[in-house]
């Protein structure tokens, strides 16, 4: 198992390394921006889908000639990576413009990038329900397949893409598994290790990703009970992925026993429905994604997204929620007032923390951590 | 059972506190020495705290360490716990009724709610010296005058400036403006106070203000900032002569408490 902990944290810590062995294999990769991007079709041409989540090891510098400087940190690292060379093994990457940031982050990119690689533009709709909805969404996905196919050299037909959806649905039962296996076992697998876990799915092609998801969690379900002595808690938020972070968690004995973070459970809680036209399934999936701060709820006044998130605290036995609030994520913020009224409501107790990915200073989330579990402690 | 001498240390951002209590219930000591985290000043701190008493470290039953610089005492203490938690402990030893703690510190502003004794909720500020002692003191600097002459001379203003700005940066900028404007450094402290008093405000109605209020720390000597909290909260609050020592007393009644517990098992 603990070789199998050790392949995963090798994978999430270098990327660069993992895109070039894919490369030396002769094989092509797509940069993955967030949000929703349907890496399914990436994969269904038979090139590697590459997350982009930013990093926790490099300094804002050449991006600073094209961002705004209320972009979060996410994205204006991976902008930062794009133009100091670490991503040139993309051959491709796909830009979608969920918020307010990645929008105009799409053309900064399109601008300072498409020279260099094709900037595949990515607009889904806000009313995806409907067929009108469902219909634009297709139109988009359909857009990014014709540029996939140029960038494969091969089209993608309709049964490559049934595939993908095949092998994206599997690993989504593996990672929510792990989620939960994760939550049941904090004692063996600690906070760092499931963000390894977790994060390596992003540079990795699907099928290697659940299969080898799929044995530690066989090992893992194996495990004798675990009387943890600690705390537990939800976390929610765009991501925490910094090592030191996490580890902050392990030294006050704070387990996780569930998230509602868009770099992990959002991502893969929602499965690619059955239909008998690939790429409508496509667009269904992202019509069922639901209590989301980034997409539109038509019944956003009735707090669904905050009743979902106080109900994951409660079923996943958490004693809090830890809120990691990404800096300038509009998103984020304005849904906190909501969150935090239903948390209250609900007397859940949570506290915020305020991070982005060129701290590297934890003193003072050090400090409210190790309170919080005093806190959750007495309750 | 003998007498159980515990040692408890707030090591800050900007001093290095101590206090001995015996049996956790007298204070038999204390020091503070004017730098905090990294520096001497934790250390040096602690050798004067037991000359004070005359104790040597052998005669310490247990020592709690808490405060910014609480990790780097691996090996001094026993163990080391938030300042939170040991300002919430030190608020109820003093004041038993309190309910809400504000703790201005060095670097950074806490509110705690307070249930019999144990905390029930905090606050904390963002990666911001807004507010904070940090705060103060530059604004010391550019008025030329000491930080512990701010309460008395704020006291003194006829005429309270608004300084609009929580950010440290603009609000030192405002106060250069206002000085090159000739306006009484008097005014000027009565509004910093003021903004002080502002941003402190909207952190401690996230969890709610219940009577009592007490409010610890450093900044707690600043009387200008007492009151004009007061004044924005609507509420008494209650000080101390001990505040700056308040983190150190819960570290050292956190101590009795464990220290108490030991023995009573080793007893058995």
């Amino acid at each position: 198992m603990n070789t199998l902990f050790e392949k995963f944290d090798q994978i999430s810590k270098s990327p660069a390394a993992q895109l070039s062995a894919y490369k030396a294999q002769g094989k092509k990769a797509i940069g993955v921006l967030p949000y929703y991007a349907p890496e399914e079709l990436v994969y269904a041409a038979g090139m590697v889908p590459f997350g982009m989540w930013g990093s926790n090891k490099k300094t804002i510098s050449r991006a600073k000639e094209y961002c705004a400087t209320f972009y979060c940190t996410i994205a204006q690292l991976a902008v930062e990576m794009l133009l100091d060379g670490t991503m040139d093994g993309l051959d491709g990457v796909i830009t979608p413009t969920i918020c307010d940031t990645l929008r105009p982050m799409s053309q900064n990119i399109r601008v300072s990038m498409s020279d260099k690689m094709p900037v595949i533009f990515l607009a889904h709709p806000q009313n995806r329900f409907d067929l009108n909805g469902l219909t634009f969404t297709v139109s988009q996905y359909t857009n990014i397949r014709k540029k996939l196919e140029e960038i494969a050299g091969k089209p993608i037909t309709d049964d490559d893409i049934r595939a993908a959806i095949k092998v994206y649905n599997a690993c989504h039962v593996q990672q929510r598994r792990f989620v939960k296996l994760a939550g049941e076992h904090p004692d063996v697998v600690t906070a760092v290790r499931r963000s390894a876990v977790l994060k390596a799915g992003w540079f990795m092609l699907k099928d290697e990703y659940c299969a080898m998801l799929k044995e530690l969690n066989d090992k893992i379900e194996a495990l004798p009970a675990c009387d943890w002595p600690g705390t537990k808690v939800v976390v929610s938020g765009i991501i925490f992925d910094n090592p030191i972070l996490l580890q902050i968690f392990d030294d006050y004995k704070i387990a996780i026993v569930a998230d509602d973070v868009a770099h992990e459970s959002r991502t893969f809680k929602t499965d690619i429905p059955d239909d008998a036209d690939p790429m409508m399934a496509l667009a269904k999936q992202f019509a069922n994604r639901d209590h989301d701060v980034l997409l539109y709820d038509p019944q956003s006044s009735k707090n669904r997204r905050a009743e979902f998130v106080a109900q994951l605290v409660k079923d996943s036995g958490a004693d809090g929620l830890v809120l990691f609030m990404q800096q300038f994520c509009d998103p984020e913020e304005m849904e906190y007032p909501y969150l935090k009224k239903e948390l209250d409501a609900q007397g859940i107790p949570h506290i915020k923390l305020g991070i982005d990915q060129q701290m590297r200073d934890f003193g003072q989330a050090r400090t409210a951590l190790q309170a919080f579990a005093d806190v959750l402690a007495v309750g | 059972m003998g007498d159980i001498y515990t040692l408890g240390i707030d090591v800050g951002s900007t001093a290095s506190k101590c206090i001995i209590m015996k049996n956790g219930e007298e204070i038999v000591a204390k020091s503070l020495i004017d730098v905090g985290a990294g520096t001497s000043g934790p250390k040096r701190a602690i050798e004067i705290v037991l000359e004070k008493a005359g104790m040597s470290e052998q005669d310490l039953d247990y020592t709690l360490a808490t405060g910014y610089g609480r990790n780097s005492l691996m090996g001094l203490a026993d163990k080391q716990m938030s300042e939170l938690s040991c300002h919430a402990r030190g608020a109820y030893y003093l004041f038993p009724k309190v309910h809400t703690v504000i703790d201005i510190g060095g670097q950074d502003v806490k509110v705690m709610h307070i249930d019999n004794g144990a905390m029930t909720n905090f606050q904390m500020n963002d990666k911001c010296a807004a507010g904070t002692g940090r705060f103060l003191d530059v604004m010391a600097r550019v008025l030329e005058v000491k930080v512990a002459q701010l309460g008395e001379l704020g006291a003194q203003s006829t005429r309270r400036v608004e300084i609009s700005s929580t950010c440290t940066v603009f609000a030192e900028s405002e106060v250069i403006s206002q000085l090159a404007n000739a306006t009484d450094k008097k005014d000027i402290i009565a509004g910093i106070h003021r903004s002080v008093a502002h941003r402190v405000t909207g952190l401690a109605r996230r969890i709610g203000v219940q009577d009592d209020v007490v409010m610890t720390g450093g900044v707690a000597q600043n009387r200008g900032i007492v009151d004009a909290l007061q004044d924005e909260l609507g509420v008494e609050i209650h000080t101390s002569p001990l505040t700056q020592y308040n983190g150190a007393l819960g570290a050292a009644l956190f101590a009795a408490q464990i220290a108490k517990k030991r023995a009573a098992k080793a007893a058995k």
